[in-house]
């Protein structure tokens, strides 16, 4: 099974350069409208989709990946977030969170 | 506020104690005047003339010339002799003309005498004052609330703008200015930290002292200063104190933060595409033409610069809302020192900077290693970016008691010394900079500052424009 992972961000290049380091990875990458199963999330915290998205999912969530123009602090980040990184990360640190949620 | 003595403390330029002028004149002239008419009354009734003489007529005559000037004077001198010789000639007195003349001619001059004494008099006062109204018209015009207590804070004069200000704060009006100020402290946003500062003010007269507290609830902000006065008039200490709301400056202050803060989140969005597109590039550099590859060099350089503005703004405005926590641990300084230097060469080598470190193995320190570093980086990358060709950079570490002391030493561009007070000021840049042209953003000193003073830690500078420029940080064993 390919891992799906939900990418939930709100600016469009940056949605790009996200499915694009998914996609090389060798995982599938979804958009926030599509529906199905997802094995993690990319997000953008504090934004209108990331928060559609959480709300969604609810206490089900996946992993989380959070990919944030903030500083860490409290409540911006959901319960399930497994990674905190801030923007600019570079897409290295992005893919070895991802890798390091599907490691097991 | 408590009434004082001075006549400029009542009610602004309102001068309190002193009478006006036209209605004392007023009543000494009816004084003199009804003076001649009783003294000539007791010359008519008593055939007094002889015995009483025209120089029982003088004092009114005096009062007349000193109060209404000259001309009253001599028509008071005339009409005393006149009366003065009709009681005579009614007791069968004879005098001869000479008598009359010298008599007369005495009154006269007793008027003109008081005359211009009371001219001169008048003169004085009334340059008295003009300058308290000068002094009142100048302490109320200000914008700043001001008062002149005694040493034990009583108020000796104050002006209307403070008035102003202590109705609007809700301060008493009565007590000493520390108790009124103190009476204050639970309406003020953080009261314990304004308390201890007052009661310090209190208890230590012979120093300034300056605070800026905000009142809860009304967002105003405001300034306050002390000092004490050596002397105030006749051996008298003193205190002034002055009030100034500084609210709109904060408001600028907090705009100004929230606009960096901000900026730099929102520049952080675009930067992720343009260096996660760079690196994708990366994959497809090879198949690039010479001028290609240049082209990606310079964008990947830019875009490295942008990300160090935008973590600069970040953490200066931590820095700024208190929110830099550090992690301490024993931390070797002469480690980070010597991995700054490697990280730096590459742009030293290729400017032709020299580049050493000189060190006399300090003992380790407790510090936040990660803060620690990125000071070192900011000032080794500063030396380096600020000497010329065939200059130098030293890095030396010294232990100094339990703690060590840090100098970056470079024979580069220097700061002028007028700005030296200026230098560690978030965003200012030396002119020496800014007129070659040298790349900065005036952050980097400012931070490295504040990081160091977390630390409990010290920061200078010394420098010579054109001879170069040290910094040395000082460090205890523990913050």
């Amino acid at each position: 099974m390919i891992p799906r992972i939900l990418i939930a961000e709100s600016n469009d290049d940056v949605r790009a350069l996200l499915e694009l380091t998914v996609q090389r990875l060798g995982y599938e990458a979804v958009r926030p409208q599509e529906h199905g199963e997802v094995d993690a999330i990319l997000l953008e915290p504090g934004c209108d989709v990331g928060r559609s998205v959480l709300h969604r999912f609810g206490d089900a969530a996946p992993p989380v990946i959070c990919l944030s123009i903030y500083p860490r602090e409290e409540g911006l980040e959901p319960s399930s977030s497994v990674a905190y990184l801030m923007k600019p990360a570079s897409t290295t640190e992005i893919s070895d969170a991802l890798r390091t949620v599907f490691a097991d | 506020m408590r009434s004082a003595p001075s006549s400029l403390t009542s009610r602004g330029s309102t001068l309190r104690g002193v009478v006006p002028f036209a209605r004392r004149r007023y009543f000494v002239t009816c004084l003199a005047v009804a003076g001649v008419a009783g003294t000539w009354g007791l010359m008519m009734a008593f055939s007094w003339s002889a015995k009483l003489g025209v120089i029982s007529l003088a004092p009114w005559v005096a009062l007349i010339g000193f109060d209404i000037g000259i001309l009253g004077g001599i028509a008071g001198a005339t009409l005393a002799t006149v009366l003065w010789l009709i009681a005579n000639h009614a007791d069968g007195g004879n005098l001869d003309n000479t008598q009359i003349a010298v008599r007369a001619g005495s009154l006269v001059a007793l008027a003109v005498g008081s005359a211009l004494a009371g001219r001169r008099l008048r003169a004085s006062e009334q340059a008295h004052r003009g300058v308290a109204l000068l002094q009142s018209a100048l302490i109320d015009s200000t914008l700043d609330g001001i008062c002149l207590t005694d040493a034990e804070g009583n108020i000796l004069i104050s002006n209307r703008p403070l008035r102003r200000l202590v109705a609007e704060m809700g301060m008493p009006s009565h007590g000493t200015v520390p108790e009124r100020l103190l009476a204050l402290a639970d309406s003020i946003t953080e009261p314990e930290r304004y308390r201890t500062r007052m009661l310090e003010v209190a208890r230590e007269p012979g120093s300034a002292s300056t605070d800026e507290f905000e009142i809860a609830g009304t967002g105003r902000v405001f300034r306050g200063y002390t000092a004490p006065v050596p002397e105030v008039a006749g051996g008298l200490r003193g205190r002034i104190w002055t009030l100034r709301e500084v609210t709109a400056d904060r408001e600028l202050d907090r705009m100004r933060d929230a606009f960096v803060a901000t900026v730099s989140h929102e520049l952080r969005t675009p930067l992720t595409s343009i260096s996660g597109f760079l690196e994708m590039m990366q994959d497809e550099e090879a198949g690039l033409g010479e001028s290609g590859r240049k082209y990606l060099e310079v964008i990947r350089r830019s875009t490295t610069r942008l990300h160090a503005l935008v973590e600069d703004l970040l953490l200066m405005a931590q820095i700024e809302a208190n929110r830099i926590e550090l992690t301490l641990a024993p931390t070797d300084v002469q480690a980070l020192a010597s991995r700054s230097i490697e990280s730096a060469r590459p742009a030293a080598t290729e400017k032709g900077v020299t580049l050493e470190l000189i060190t006399d193995h300090p003992p380790e320190v407790v510090a936040d290693g990660e803060r620690i570093a990125q000071v070192i980086d900011n000032l080794v990358s500063n030396a380096v970016k600020f000497t010329n060709e065939g200059g130098r950079v030293t890095v030396s570490i010294e232990g100094n008691g339990s703690g060590l002391r840090l100098t970056v030493a470079d024979t580069g561009i220097g700061i002028p010394s007028d700005e030296h007070g200026q230098i560690f000021s978030r965003f200012f840049r030396a002119t020496t900079a800014t007129q070659q042209a040298i790349p900065g953003t005036g952050l980097g000193l400012a931070i490295s500052r504040a990081l160091i003073e977390q630390h409990g830690g010290t920061i200078t500078l010394t420098s010579r424009e054109g001879v170069g420029t040290d910094v040395i940080v000082s460090l205890a064993a523990t913050p």
